[in-house]
């Protein structure tokens, strides 16, 4: 298992648009890939876009990341790199 | 068989009913067998993929740079797609032995629900993409068309109970004949979209959608409030002669339609017009008025499930300003809640929607939303002569945080590059008493105002004009409201203001002289309406204006104040 912390920067948060591309990342990935909000503990499924959305990440919010399989390492990291991209936005 | 209702819009069409049934689902508790649990899942898995492929071809249909609206749809590919919920409702199907519509709905509306929840507005609006989603699955497992008033094929009488906001914005105008509801009063949505593209429209007719058979032809009397089936020959000749005559009246009108107001003796009235659309119907009738007085931009909102983008907004103002070159555009920015309700936006139920979190008051509390439409106004503003104005304005600190506002986007506009004028004029819509009771204080400060009647009306007089119960209390003509605007009118003058009245005493004739008489100068009002109120201005010389103003504010009831001018238009 493999965990990470990362804060969202992004304008918009981790809603419609950057929340579709993360949970496409996460789809690619073949371990079990879990994010949670630090500040409200909830923690849920990485691959469900609702869920995701559910989790009401907006901007500032710190997330962990949690990983668990054969590319738990790899997957972790770029999905952080994805949040720390800002998703493309500004 | 002869129907009545109230005239929200003239008219007299020959035409055949088209029902128009809005797809609302029926959902209740079904089990299904336990020997039938695969099947159902596979059901359940066959509408997926085809409500998948519906939004597919939604997105191929799309234009390529509107890139926010094709994102919102691949989301909802994604959201169909959902681990979460697709293991949730099979887990309801196989477990629980839940009939997949059943299951659907509850795993559904429990997302929809946290999510409305949420105290980030832009969270909150995802719970559209879900109710989206939602009905377009179980519209799917009913196995009901897609019916929309967008594809009408040929020209009808559109028949139904309601229509919502979004109903009304994107059906095909060209093939709508005329409306017929069973709701609906004559200051609703359906009305005055009715009214502003002419077409004739009858509502709040008692069960009419089961009365009418599909594809029967009707009279619509949209003059006397008529709806008749299986006319006799006397009556097809009756009505075909009516008809006749009123086009030959709006003829006669029509002749009005492109003089220049004066009154007969010599003063220019500027009339312009309340429109909702940049539609191409709207802005034909640019050559013969001063501009547009009122363009009510929560149609532009109310057309979607998604918010207008910034980009939308832009294309639609830029080509109303264009349209209208030198000529002032008032646009108001977005007046939403009361009777209006968004598709677009999760709004909480209120027990007074109308003294609720509406217009202006919903805008600061949805910034984001607030800022793009001032963003998306603030680009357009090089194309033309803006006016920016804002709604539901109670008090001073509502007018100078709305400015702090637009003065924050143009700075951001700024920074950003963006080109933009710096004299576009900002004012506010008089329809909260207290700021009429302040517009000595108000005129000082704003660039200009126009009074909203209708709703004007309603906050003096303390009645919700929905409901049925107290509409006799709603009297457009007490004079209160004649007194209020005349107070508003001498504070504007003073301060050689601008000051303009829409809503509905503005295209009414009967009053037109009353307005003058108090100095004001310009009005707003719908296209039907601007005929018959020049003809009015070019017989009327200022000294009966004003004669018949202070009349009017020495009555004592709404009864005499229509009784004399009812009297005053019978002398000419």
């Amino acid at each position: 298992m493999y965990s990470r912390r990362v804060v969202v920067q992004n304008k918009t948060g981790l809603h419609a648009r950057p929340a579709s591309d993360f949970v496409s990342m996460a789809k690619k990935i073949k371990s079990q890939i879990t994010i949670k909000s630090i500040e409200e503990d909830v923690e849920v499924d990485a691959k469900s876009i609702v869920l995701l959305i559910s989790l009401g990440a907006g901007k500032g919010t710190e997330v962990e990341i949690t990983a668990k399989g054969e590319d738990e390492k790899e997957a972790v990291d770029s999905l952080v790199a994805l949040i720390e991209s800002k998703f493309g936005e500004e | 068989m002869t129907y009545y209702g109230i005239v929200a819009s003239e008219g007299i069409v020959f035409g055949d009913v088209f029902h128009y049934e809005p797809f609302v689902p029926s959902i209740s508790e079904k089990k299904i067998n336990s020997a039938d649990i695969d099947k159902n899942i596979k059901s359940y898995e066959n509408i997926c993929e085809k409500a998948k492929k519906e939004i597919q071809e939604l997105i191929e249909q799309m234009p390529q740079r509107d890139t926010d609206k094709l994102k919102i749809f691949s989301a909802h590919i994604e959201i169909v797609s959902d681990v979460a919920i697709n293991e949730e409702i099979r887990g309801y199907i196989a477990n629980e032995l839940y009939s997949p519509d059943y299951a659907i709905n509850l795993v559904y509306d429990k997302y929809i629900k946290i999510i409305s929840r949420s105290k980030d507005p832009l969270i909150r609006e995802r719970a559209a993409d879900l109710k989206d989603v939602k009905l377009r699955l179980l519209r799917l497992w009913f196995n009901v068309d897609n019916t929309s008033l967008s594809n009408l094929q040929k020209p009808v009488v559109v028949v139904a109970s309601d229509l919502s906001p979004s109903d009304t914005a994107t059906m095909k105008r060209e093939n709508v004949l005329a409306i017929l509801t069973e709701a609906g009063g004559i200051t609703s949505h359906t009305a005055i979209l009715a009214k502003s593209c002419g077409i004739p429209a009858v509502l709040g007719i008692p069960n009419i959608t089961k009365e009418l058979k599909p594809s029967e032809t009707v009279i619509v009397d949209a003059i006397e409030g008529k709806v008749i089936t299986n006319p006799t020959q006397d009556e097809i000749d009756y009505y075909a002669a009516r008809k006749k005559e009123f086009n030959i009246k709006m003829e006669e009108a029509k002749s009005f339609l492109s003089i220049e107001p004066f009154t007969s003796d010599g003063v220019r009235i500027e009339i312009a017009l309340n429109i909702c659309s940049s539609d191409d119907r709207e802005l034909a009738h640019r050559n013969y008025t001063d501009g547009v007085g009122l363009f009510r931009t929560e149609f532009l909102y109310m057309k979607n499930e998604n918010l207008p983008t910034e980009e939308e907004q832009f294309e639609e103002y830029k080509k109303v300003l264009q349209a209208y070159k030198d000529k002032p555009v008032t646009i108001r920015t977005l007046d939403i809640g009361g009777d209006k309700k968004l598709p677009c936006l999760e709004l909480p139920e209120e027990d007074n929607p109308f003294l609720g979190l509406r217009a202006l008051r919903l805008c600061f509390d949805n910034l984001h939303i607030f800022k793009t439409q001032l963003r998306a106004l603030y680009r357009a503003s090089i194309y033309g002569n803006l006016w920016i104005m804002f709604p539901m304005v109670g008090s001073l600190e509502d007018f100078r945080l709305a400015k702090k506002i637009t003065e924050e986007v143009k700075a951001e506009l700024a920074a950003g590059g963006y080109d933009f004028r710096n004299d576009v004029k900002i004012g506010i819509m008089v329809e909260i008493p207290s700021i009429a009771v302040m517009a000595d204080k108000v005129a000082s400060e704003v660039d200009f105002a126009s009074i909203g009647t209708n709703d004007l009306c309603q906050y003096l007089t303390a009645v919700d004009r929905l409901n049925p119960k107290v509409v006799q209390y709603y009297q457009v003509y007490h004079p209160a409201l004649f007194r209020v605007i005349g107070n508003v009118a001498k504070a504007f003058r003073e301060h050689g203001k601008p000051l303009s009245i829409c809503g509905e005493l503005s295209g009414d004739p009967l009053v037109t002289p009353v307005l003058i008489g108090m100095g004001i100068r310009k009005l707003s009002m719908n296209e039907s309406s601007v005929a018959a109120v020049k003809k009015q201005i070019s017989t009327l010389d200022m000294q009966s204006a004003k004669r018949i103003a202070n009349t009017v504010l020495e009555l004592e009831t709404a009864e005499q104040v229509e009784a004399f001018l009812k009297s005053e238009a019978a002398q000419k």
